[in-house]
């Protein structure tokens, strides 16, 4: 993958001055590069990835019950025999 | 599609006059935050109400966190006798607001969003401006979880608009 570049403006927000709402966001524990990355999206663009994102949790949750199902139906025929 | 489109379609095909707030306006502002439900304010008036009535009975809607036994009506009346609702639905949570504390009722939200397009229809989205506001006014953990985000975003927009005026004062 080819190296990001960023603009001074981007800077600003991953490598905040003092004293600036980005450096407190920064000491907060927010990782402000995915924050830039957003900003290269249009609104649009980034309402689809926060969509896609919350199907993609979904599936995620459905296979884990799935999965925890399967674990305590091997663990009741185990227990009969 | 996922819930977050059919969300915001739901009120686009229904024609209800809205205001997108909340985690998915964050989201079209740049927030990172990952966001489970769709949140608007709406326009109190009649005609609106009865499109807003439309939308959530089309997709069965219910009160989402209500004891089951609880009587409820989706009709105009209730909406009108109430203010802030939240359900569930057949594509998802959804929360609509009759007030933002901290923004105000529809038209102040109008007043503070912008136009943006989202799946092919137009959609009011809340300001940075006026979602800090309503984060900072409901003070629960959550909202102050995003908040320091939502400030530096501001403040990079703030940056942005003025890098621009400058600019263009120069060329003009």
């Amino acid at each position: 993958m080819d190296k990001v570049i960023y603009t001074e403006r981007e800077m600003a927000l991953i490598d905040p001055k003092p004293g600036t709402a980005a450096a407190a966001a920064r000491d907060f524990g927010i990782d402000l590069s995915l924050t830039v990355t957003n900003l290269r999206l249009t609104p649009e663009q980034r309402i689809k990835q926060l969509d896609e994102f919350q199907a993609s949790i979904k599936e995620l949750r459905k296979a884990v019950i799935s999965s925890k199902r399967h674990g305590r139906d091997r663990t009741g025929s185990e227990a009969v025999r | 599609m996922a819930e977050i489109a059919l969300g915001l379609k739901l009120f686009a095909d229904f024609g209800v006059n809205c205001v997108v707030i909340g985690g998915v306006a964050a989201g079209a502002r740049g927030s990172s935050q990952a966001t489970f439900d769709v949140d608007i304010c709406y326009a109190r008036d009649q005609a609106n109400l009865t499109r807003l009535v439309q939308a959530l009975r089309s997709v069965n809607a219910t009160l989402r966190g209500a004891p089951t036994n609880l009587p409820f009506i989706l009709d105009e009346e209730t909406i009108a006798h109430g203010l802030n609702f939240t359900f569930d639905t057949n594509i998802g949570k959804i929360d609509i607001l009759g007030e933002v504390q901290g923004v105000g009722w529809y038209s102040d939200c109008f007043l503070h969003s912008d136009d943006i397009e989202i799946f092919g229809n137009q959609f009011r989205v809340l300001s940075l401006e006026k979602l800090i506001a309503a984060k900072r006014f409901a003070g629960r953990t959550k909202d102050l979880l995003v908040l320091p985000e939502l400030e530096a975003l501001l403040e990079h927009e703030r940056a942005s608009e003025l890098e621009y005026s400058e600019i263009n004062a120069k060329d003009s």
